[in-house]
């Protein structure tokens, strides 16, 4: 198995005390800024592409590894401790963690988030670690037609799928495109929509539209509407030993499963990603449900966070098939990792494997042992991580302005790309008010001038003959597949919209004594169950440590 | 008491929608006009002689260009048709007030200050001019913890990126130059 010796090559490499320091820097910083409202990992891994400047790629990819995944634990916390709407990743982990957050019940669903992150995590790494290594093999037959394939579907699936309206999503997808063709062409050397200016010949550093578009932008549009006043924190029990009743983990450990299959092959393929994922696993636990379960799915049921939890990250492990073995971003934090290794030189690919097989498997090894710090880390600290809801939001935001200008600054020293940046941020700003998707365009400003490059060495090697694009039993499936996923996709977007608009409002109460009619049904040996739960139930119990049975439901 | 603030947003309600409404239609309107920019660009981006055969630096400016029209064009008229978009939601974002422009302003011209700052008073001190400015702007209640903390910050970036990774961030700038670092 040659795959399980470069693995453990892999391993001597990462487990070495300098890579696990940077390891544990990139987990604690993606869970920080994941847990942090406002700042996703894509905006993450964007801020911190100054060091790629200055670290050597192993330890760079390192970090952004352990931030990749650190930002969806992260992430978690926040929308199931938070009472406020988040973005719409995570809006399924809301939708069951908060109301059993509100319910009492923060522990467990913060618990059985980051378990099943762990489990799903571990699998769909074990996945990568068998697949790409195969799928690299096979990539290296594919022609330059075939790439520009692959290409084609991976901006129009991230284009018509990642926001609400598959045109406003194509708009930004163009002008990503755009804004990846300004600069001096590499084969004819002349400069395409440069006006003249002679920094914008090398092009728009991919590092200032990601920067702009996710730091800046995000910045500037959280403060022109920033929210007033204290975002109400739901209290959480200390004790993290006793989060997980021995019925939560009966009914977890099967939605972990379940997800970590769903959530990586939707990953893998360019389908919209951890959204698709997240929504497909949450009805099919929703579906497979015991009745007396089904019928808490909207106040609060486990199902509904251990499955799209597990998802959401097994899809995170599954972007990164096509982003090695194909060089193909199918997700904004994809593209911009894919940014990283440019700045580097290294084209990821099918001859990564080949050419730079040390980085990639300490990559890969890093990924397993920053899954099982963040379990480590996590589920003992998370009363440090929510302390950081409270920092107070100006000062957050204005650091995130520091380092948009760091990393603006140090791409090239010269105060015209803060220029540059300030007019990416505000495209941003009005991106986001306006409702169109921002993710497209990273992806197409990135991919973009490898899609034309690929074209025109297609079209080289045809003598311009346009069918030479479809000459290939590959791009015949591909463009094939194409179609079949998108239509598949926006017909799920469809039923996702239609289900989330008719979710109706339940309160606190409702939640909680659904929650104790269903555990009284069986037995559960942990007897401080009503310590466990009171912080969080004002009303259900008046004598806040009275004893878990003294105005149960009526049903008993 | 009671009927005034409830009474406020009923009445800038509508308003509101309706400058949400006009800026949709100047910004893809702009869009617009970008894309018909474009195209009439790329007629004038020079193709070497001898390239027939292959696709020349023309083409893909042209497709592109295109997309960017037809898409843009076609979310033009569904605004017309009435479907807009919406606004972006997030954990800190309040979408039921109204957008204080005159914040965004400040923040954005404490931005832009880097361009005059860095060169003239080094990092550290442009970062604490940022950071104070947008802070503030952002609703800071005291301008010297702000300033501290940005000071704190830039020194920290500094040591972090400038001495300790090697990354040449000016300590200091034209007008700075005699604290001698």
């Amino acid at each position: 198995m040659e795959t399980w010796s470069l693995l453990l090559d892999g391993f001597a490499t990462a487990l070495q005390p300098i890579y696990l320091l940077y390891a544990l820097l990139g987990v604690l910083l993606g869970t920080a800024v994941g847990v942090l409202p406002g700042i996703g990992p894509a905006m993450t891994v964007a801020l911190l592409l100054p060091i790629t400047y200055a670290l050597e790629p192993t330890a760079a990819f390192i970090v952004f590894a352990g931030i990749y995944y650190g930002g969806m634990y992260g992430g978690s916390t926040t929308s199931i401790l938070l009472n406020t709407p988040g973005e719409s990743a995570s809006i399924v982990t809301a939708l069951e963690g908060n109301k059993m957050a509100r319910a009492g019940r923060g522990a467990a669903a913060l618990a059985t988030a980051a378990i099943g992150s762990f489990v799903a995590g571990t699998i769909a790494t074990v996945l990568l670690t068998l697949l790409a290594p195969t799928v690299a093999r096979l990539a290296v037959s594919l022609g330059p037609s075939d790439y520009f394939a692959l290409m084609v579907i991976a901006f129009l699936t991230v284009g018509a799928l990642l926001g609400d309206s598959a045109w406003r999503g194509m708009v930004s997808l163009a002008v990503g495109l755009f804004i990846g063709l300004i600069g001096v062409d590499t084969l004819t050397g002349q400069s395409r929509f440069t006006l003249g200016i002679p920094q914008l010949g090398d092009g728009i550093d991919v590092v200032l539209v990601a920067v702009g578009l996710f730091a800046l932008g995000e910045a500037l549009y959280v403060g022109s509407r920033l929210r007033h006043g204290e975002l109400p924190i739901i209290p959480i029990t200390r004790g993290w030993r006793t989060w997980m009743r021995r019925s939560d983990w009966a009914r977890s450990w099967k939605p972990w499963l379940r997800g970590a299959a769903i959530g990586f092959p939707i990953g893998s393929i360019p389908a919209g990603g951890a959204d698709v994922a997240t929504f497909l696993s949450y009805a099919s636990e929703r579906s497979l449900a015991k009745p007396e379960y089904r019928k808490q799915f909207g106040k609060g049921a486990i199902e509904g966070v251990a499955g799209p939890e597990a998802a959401n990250n097994a899809a995170a492990a599954g972007v990164l098939v096509p982003l090695l073995t194909l060089g193909i971003p199918t997700s904004a934090t994809a593209a911009i990792i894919l940014s990283a290794f440019q700045t580097y030189g290294i084209a990821p690919g099918p001859r990564l494997f080949e050419t730079q097989s040390a980085l990639v498997w300490a990559l890969i090894a890093s990924l397993f042992i920053g899954n099982a710090l963040l379990l480590v880390l996590n589920l003992p600290l998370v009363g440090m991580w929510v302390k950081l809801l409270q920092i107070p939001r100006p000062y957050l935001y204005a650091g995130i302005l520091v380092f948009a200008g760091l990393g603006a600054y140090a791409a090239n020293f010269t105060t015209f790309d803060i220029g540059v940046l300030l007019v990416l941020g505000v495209l941003g700003f009005f991106m986001r008010r306006l409702g169109f998707p921002v993710a497209p365009l990273v992806v197409g400003a990135i991919l973009g001038p490898m899609a034309e490059e690929q074209l025109r060495k297609a079209m080289q090697i045809s003598q311009g003959d346009a069918s030479y694009l479809v000459h290939s039993p590959f791009s015949w499936v591909a463009y094939g597949v194409m179609i079949v996923i998108i239509a598949l996709s926006l017909w799920l977007k469809r039923r996702r919209a239609r289900y989330e608009a008719s979710l109706p409002a339940v309160d606190t109460v409702a939640i909680a004594s659904l929650d104790e009619q269903i555990e009284l049904h069986e037995p559960h040996p942990e007897v401080d169950r009503g310590r466990l739960s009171t912080t969080a139930l004002p009303r259900v119990r008046p004598d806040d440590e009275g004893d878990d049975l003294d105005d149960s439901p009526p049903s008993r | 008491m009671s009927t005034a603030p409830a009474g406020a947003p009923s009445q800038g309600a509508p308003d509101r929608a309706r400058a949400a409404r006009i800026e949709a239609m100047a910004f893809v309107g702009f869009l617009v006009v970008l894309s018909i920019a474009v195209l009439i660009a790329t007629t004038t981006i020079r193709e070497p002689p001898g390239s027939t055969g292959t696709l020349g630096a023309r083409v893909v400016p042209y497709v592109i260009g295109g997309l960017l029209l037809v898409s843009s064009l076609v979310v033009f008229i569904q605004q017309l048709r009435g479907h807009f978009g919406h606004a972006e939601e997030g954990e800190d974002v309040d979408l039921e007030h109204g957008t204080s422009w005159g914040v965004t302003g400040i923040v954005v011209l404490a931005f832009l200050s880097l361009i005059i700052t860095i060169p003239s008073l080094g990092w550290p001190l442009a970062v604490v001019i940022l950071f104070t400015g947008a802070s503030l702007a952002l609703g800071a209640k005291r301008w010297w913890v702000s300033a501290l903390i940005g000071l704190a910050l830039g020194i920290i970036t500094q040591f972090l990126f400038g001495t300790l990774l090697g990354l040449s961030m000016p300590p200091t700038g034209t007008l700075t130059s005699w604290i001698g670092l």
